[in-house]
Formats: structure tokens, sequence, C-alpha cells
């Protein structure tokens, strides 16, 4: 049976901000749709309220001419519209089997057959008894798709379902979804990722800032006509002019190695490498392979062996975070909000706490305010951070915006090195732009970059040597003109 | 000396005996606990219970409207908890002190006309089988319902937790209340429920002070066991075996010093009062030292308050 679900006039507005203007779209089912848009664009705004999270202040939703009202979670799913959220739905303590039966009112035995059922159809293997924590990210969107599945849904929406998987991770969910599909189900696709919708969608649907921008057939698309519509101006394409660099030596990793306590971290073994001035050595992998571990090391919070890292002559192995800063090393920590900047305190408060003995920003244990902002002011106008009130709560700055000033606070010191790990995630096209661009003017000025990432287009656009980190083991280090995201993929799941 | 092998019974009945209103907060707040919800009124409602018990008891002369009235009590204090928490979203810390603080007074100034009047017998059960077995029978027989009802709650707690639908539930509650609210679980109701039942629970554990364990009303007759409770979920890491074995290790030693101080062993008095403190804790942390396992029976939200925005 056919599926049409109509979405018509949908307006949200929240306080300061039109998540979503007068919306009004249309599906199918047998085919599989995109929905394209940056951050903040309105898109999961529109799916949430498909999904009954949010009720929306005007506008009315159809599905096969009947008027849904989705007022909660649980009258989407008795109408058979399943989703799988961004951020996993799921209870991490909990089993893989007791995240499933939570909402389901069959009996232990018939689900765990059903289950089975679906498992074996669709070529899934996961052990129903383990807890979830226990589960790889792939891992844990099936299990979401999953619970989906168990109501054999009309509808499936997919909200930025690759941004945790692997490459090949990635290409087994677009077989899944094509073959959902055919099976009748109608699939909304949620992503600014332009590749995915060129491979996967049939029809893409494009939004920003709350409004629907565009309706078009992939066909008669590209990334670039999809990209311009997305930003809505023409966005210049950045590369990297690959040059010889010196061969100057900067940093040297020897024989490091992690051992957390932690069984939920992954241990560090054997990491060598070393990077030299003017190049940037991009670090690929899974996100929970070790990349957050190795951050820590790198910036000194994880204080290893003296001996295991050797900076411009001097072994700094065993200095923290500030020693390593006075050395000339800048940090940019993946958790923006956490760990990068302190969200409650002012911007130019957050400035201050990269205290640099000879910035003065402490006289004799009092804090030298003036100098303080006007060192945040530089940082702002340098960096393009779009604000011009310093003494703004670092929590209400948008990611991108928040994101430039971390960069702009490590980089305005002129570093020798920048450690950065995923600068560039949950950013719009604009703030990945700009701050790609920054990125490689370091490099072109003789400074040198480690960027840990799990974004490989990213890796691949920014490196001059690339490794991949698969459970806390670093592969060897290869130039980048010589792999292929594909390659990289292989190496990513533990392959050769 | 020839020990009595019934004396020993008698040693290990008082034990258990002293463990029961530990055993029946640490269960109660427990189940609060996992669906997130930190409620440190522990004490609080321990003492409202134990002074509804006995002035119900007194003024009305029946037990069975006393052990309950004293629940009762002990989820009309939660509610204000509850409300307060879940409907206005205070923080939990701070309101749960000030339910401690403001048990503590009420009950004092409820109880003044309490004071000196003598409690009432508790019916005890099997008291026939009293003298049957060696050292088993003072154990075993001879003890009031809701004794038998503390050591078996350990075990319907656990059962509850892992074998039950509305046990999942409260479990993913306190895992994750945004993933329960986006799956069309009532967050609120759920915590409303489990801070109700926490309530209930110290209200018994205050009625069985204040009837049972020691027949009187004395002001502040809780004596911090309330916090102890409290302790005991942590350190136990949320689980309800090694609530019971934890509130054993306490109770003993709590009796066990009184006997040596009785006996009048030179080892200075205020190291044997803080020695069940200080034993407890360090079994607890020791028997409980699988970091995975604390993940895993850790309620994750534990204290963050959660509110759906629409």
């Amino acid at each position: 049976m056919n599926t049409k679900l109509k979405i018509s006039n949908v307006t949200k507005i929240y306080p300061g901000c039109v998540a979503n203007n007068n919306v009004s779209l249309e599906f199918n089912s047998g085919k599989i749709y995109a929905l394209l848009g940056e951050n903040g664009a309105g898109k999961s705004t529109l799916v949430k309220i498909l999904s009954g999270v949010i009720i929306p202040d005007e506008g009315k939703i159809y599905l096969n001419k009947n008027i849904l009202k989705l007022n909660s979670p649980s009258d989407a799913k008795k109408n058979d519209i399943g989703m799988v959220f961004q951020h996993f739905n799921l209870f991490e303590t909990l089993s893989v089997f007791e995240n499933l039966i939570i909402d389901s009112d069959e009996q232990r035995e018939n689900l765990r057959e059903k289950i089975d059922t679906i498992m074996k159809k669709y070529n899934f293997s996961i052990d129903l008894d383990v807890p979830v924590l226990n589960l790889s990210a792939g891992q844990k969107q099936k299990v979401e798709i999953i619970r989906c599945l168990i109501r054999s849904p009309k509808v499936l929406i997919m909200d930025e379902p690759t941004s945790v998987l692997t490459e090949q991770e990635t290409s087994e969910l677009f077989l899944s979804l094509k073959k959902f599909s055919e099976e009748g189900i109608l699939i909304i696709y949620i992503t600014h990722k332009l590749k995915e919708v060129m491979q996967l969608c049939d029809e893409v649907a494009v939004m920003r800032r709350g409004k629907l921008v565009s309706v078009s057939q992939i066909k008669n698309e590209n990334m670039e006509s999809l990209a311009n519509k997305m930003v809505g101006q023409n966005l210049k394409t950045i590369k990297k002019k690959k040059e010889n660099n010196s061969s100057e030596q900067l940093i040297n990793i020897t024989n490091l190695n992690f051992t957390s306590e932690d069984p939920f971290e992954t241990n560090l073994v054997d990491i060598n490498f070393s990077v030299n001035r003017g190049e940037c050595l991009g670090i690929a992998g899974i996100s929970g392979n070790g990349q957050s571990e190795l951050f820590q090391v790198l910036s000194g919070e994880i204080i290893s062996n003296k001996n295991s890292i050797k900076f411009n002559k001097n072994y700094i192995g065993d200095l923290n975070p500030q020693e390593r800063r006075e050395y000339l090393m800048a940090f940019s920590p993946e958790d923006r909000l956490e760990q990068a900047a302190i969200p409650q305190m002012a911007i130019f408060e957050n400035v201050a706490l990269n205290n640099f003995k000879s910035s003065n920003f402490f006289n004799n244990g009092l804090i030298n305010e003036n100098k303080i902002k006007e060192h945040s002011k530089k940082i702002i106008s340098d960096f393009n951070v779009n604000t011009d009130n310093i003494n703004l709560k670092s929590q209400f700055l948008s990611g991108g915006n928040l994101q430039k000033l971390i960069i702009g606070r490590e980089l305005i010191t002129s570093p020798d090195l920048l450690i950065c790990f995923n600068p560039t995630w949950g950013l719009d096209v604009g703030a990945i732009n700009y701050i790609h661009e920054t990125l490689i003017k370091i490099n072109e000025q003789n400074k040198s970059i480690i960027l840990i990432s799990t974004d490989t287009d990213e890796l691949l656009k920014l490196s001059d040597k690339i490794s991949v980190i698969h459970k806390g083991k670093l592969s060897k280090i290869m130039n980048a003109e010589e792999v292929t995201s594909e390659k990289l993929g292989i190496l990513m799941g533990g392959g050769n | 000396m020839i020990v009595d092998i019934n004396f020993v019974g008698l040693i290990i009945a008082s034990i258990m005996a002293s463990a029961v209103p530990l055993i029946l907060a640490s269960c109660g707040e427990l189940i609060t606990e996992r669906s997130g919800v930190l409620n440190l009124g522990v004490e609080g409602m321990m003492i409202i219970g134990a002074i509804s018990g006995f002035a119900l008891m007194t003024v009305t002369g029946s037990l069975i409207i006393a052990v309950f009235g004293a629940m009762l009590a002990g989820v009309l204090i939660s509610t204000i908890f509850a409300f307060l928490t879940q409907t206005l979203i205070t923080n939990h810390v701070a309101t749960g002190l000030a339910l401690t603080i403001f048990g503590i007074g009420i009950s004092a100034m409820i109880g003044k006309n309490f004071v000196g009047i003598p409690g009432k017998e508790f019916p005890v059960l099997f008291e026939g089988l009293k003298d049957t077995i060696p050292l088993l029978s003072p154990i075993l027989f001879g003890h009031s319902i809701v004794f038998y009802f503390a050591f078996a709650l350990p075990f319907i707690t656990s059962y509850f937790l892992k074998k039950t639908k509305i046990g999942l539930i409260v479990r993913a509650v306190g895992d994750s209340p945004e993933s329960a609210s986006n799956q069309g679980i009532n967050v609120r109701f759920v915590r409303y429920a489990c801070i109700l039942y926490g309530g209930a629970m110290c209200g018994l554990a205050g009625a069985y002070l204040s009837m049972i364990y020691t027949p009187q009303w004395i002001e502040n007759m809780t004596g911090g066991r309330g916090w102890i409770a409290l302790a005991l979920v942590v350190f136990s890491t949320w689980n309800p075996i090694k609530i019971l074995i934890g509130a054993m290790i306490f109770g003993g030693l709590t009796i066990i010093q009184f006997h040596m101080q009785a006996i009048g062993v030179r080892i200075p008095v205020q190291f044997l009062t803080a020695l069940p403190y200080i034993v407890t804790i360090i079994v607890l942390v020791v028997i409980s030292r699988d970091s995975r396992k604390i993940r895993l029976s850790t309620p994750s939200s534990l204290g963050k308050s959660f509110h759906k925005d629409n």
C-alpha cells in the first residue's frame, strides 16, 4: 500500500528565532527523501514535530489523508512513524534486549523471535544481552533501527544518521535503507552532507533559516548547486597547496603508552610519530578508538613519561597543559563547551583562562581586566567571531563562533603547533570553511598541526600525512596523496 | 567460659533488628535514586514516620492504623519534595536537606505531648516455635511482621528492578530521562511514584523505630540512621543485596561495640562509636570495586532535574 505523508503550513516559533516558517512538504512511499540544511536551518525541529517530540504552533500533518495529532512520541509510534535520532535514544546501562522490550507490549519470547527474524532479514548481528554501552556507534544505530522495525512502520525518519559511522557502516546503512524503501517504507533522510544526498536519495528538500528553499529531483542537481542552495550564497572551494615542507622535526613521539583505569577508556599502545614544521598530520578513526586519550596525552591533561614527547628539542612528556603552552603548543579540544570554554563565563574571562606569563593578564594576583578585554577584542576581530559583546557568556555563542573564538585564543600567541580534535564537529558549512582556511593558513606560516578528526573528508582536505587510530594503536603514517577515503575506512574498521 | 548457643542466636537477632530501619529506608531510597532523583530527606522522612506512628498508636490505639499512617505520613512529606523537585524543578540536594531539617523540627513539635508515654507491645509472629531449634530459633522466630518484610525487601527490590517491566522503566528513567521521554514514558510520573514509594518506606522505617525497636517517642530518635541509609545506597552501588550486607555490618558493629563498652574493653569510647560507620563504608567500598558494574548500576541522571522542553 502506498503511504503519503503531507506536512502543511507548519510553523514553530521559539523566543528570538523562527525554527520553522510555514513549511509545506509532501512525501510518497517508494522514494528516499533528503531534507538538507545547515545547522539551525530547522530540519531537526521539523522532524521532531513529525515524531511528536515538539508540538508545532501552527500547521497540520496528514498521513494518507488523515490528520495526525502528534502530541507525544507515543502518538507518532501509534501512527507508524519511526524515528532514529542523531543522538541515540538508548539507555546505555540497559541491555539491548531491555532497550527493545521497554516500549513493546509483546511477550519476551515473541519479541526475541521477532528481533531474530528482523536481524536475519537485514543481516544485522548484535548480541541482545550485552549492555548498550559496549556497542559501537554503528551497532547502536542498528538497535534504534530494529526498535523502529519491530513496529513495522510506514515512515522511517533518519536524523543525521552517519555523523558517527565509518565509511563501511555508512554503506551498510545505505543498503538497508534502500531495502526498506523497496519494501514500501517511506524514508526521510536528514543531513547536511551533500555527498550522501547524491548517493542515496531520490528527491531533496533544502531548508535555510527555518524556510523551505527548494524541492527537486536529485537527477537535476549536483553537489555545487545543492551547496549554494543550502548556504544561500556561492561558496568558494578551498584547497590546500601541497608543498614540500621543511624537514625540520617539530614534535616527536616515541613509545608513548597510556593505560587507563577506567574500563570505558581506550588504552594507547606504542604510539610513535613525528611532525615536521609546516606540516599537518591527520589522525583518522572511528570515535572511541583512543582519540580523546591521545589528545589528552598530547595536551598534557594526562601526563606521561618525560622522554616520550620531544617538542622543539625539549622533553615535555611530564608537563601540564599550561607549561606546554609556554613552549608554544596550543590546543583545541573536542568538547567546546566543556573542555575548551566555560559556558557560564564571559568571553573575555574565557580568553584569560589561557594564561600566559608573557601576556600580563594578572598583576600581583589581581585580574587586569582592561588588558584582557583589549586582547579579547583583537581575537574577535581577527578571527571573525560574530559578536561585539565580550561580556557575553560563552554558552550563548553559536558553535561556529565559539570555535572561532577558541581557535583565535589559541592562535593569537602564534604557537608552533596546534593540536585540534574534531574542530568542525557539528558546525555549518560556512564556519567549517572558515576554520579550514584558518588551519591551512597556519601551515602556510610554517607552523604545524596535529588534526585528530572523525571526518575523513576534512582529513583528506587538510592533511599532509595521515594515520589511522584503531583500538588505541596508530597505523603507519601515509602521505595524504596516496590515501583514499575507502582505504581510510578499511583501516578505521581494523582492516589492513 | 561456656557460651550459650541461644545467647549467640539472640545477639544475631538483635543485630538483625537494628538493621531493619536501615534496610527499609535504603531500599526505598534506592528506588528513588534509581529513577534519577536524589532525595537527601531520608532522615526527615524517617523521623516524621516515627512520630506519626507513635502518635497515631497512642491516640487511636490501633497498631494497623499507626503503621499505615506512618507510611502515609512519609508519602505526604515526600510529596512536598516531589512537587518541588519535579514540578517546580528545584535543586534536589537543597530541597532534600530542607526536608530533613523540616522533618526534625516538626516531629519535635508534634512529639512534645508524647514524651514519656509508654509504647504498646507489638505482636510477634511464630512465638511458639521460639525454643524448637537451638541457635536458629531466636533468629528465625518471634519477630514482628515488619522485621520479616524488611529482610524480604532487598530480594523483592532486586527482582523488581531486574525482572519486571516497571522496574525496567524505573532504570530507564534514571539512565536517561531524555531518551525515556522520547520513548513516550512519562518521566515526571515515574519519578513522582518513585519518590512517594521512597517516602513510604522511610515512614515505615521510622515507625519501626518508635513502635517496635524502642517503643517510645524520644526527640531526634532516628539519630542519623537516615544518613547511614543514604550512605548505604551509594556505597552499595545501588545494589539491594549489598544494602542488606551493609546494614547487617553496621547493625552488627553497633551492637557489638555496645557490648564491648559494657564489658569495659580498653578502647576509647569515641573510637568504638565511630567503628560501625568506618567499617561499613570500607567493606562496601571493597566489595563494590568493579568499576564496570558501578557504571552499569549507577543511575546516570542522578540528582539532575529534567523538564521537557516544547
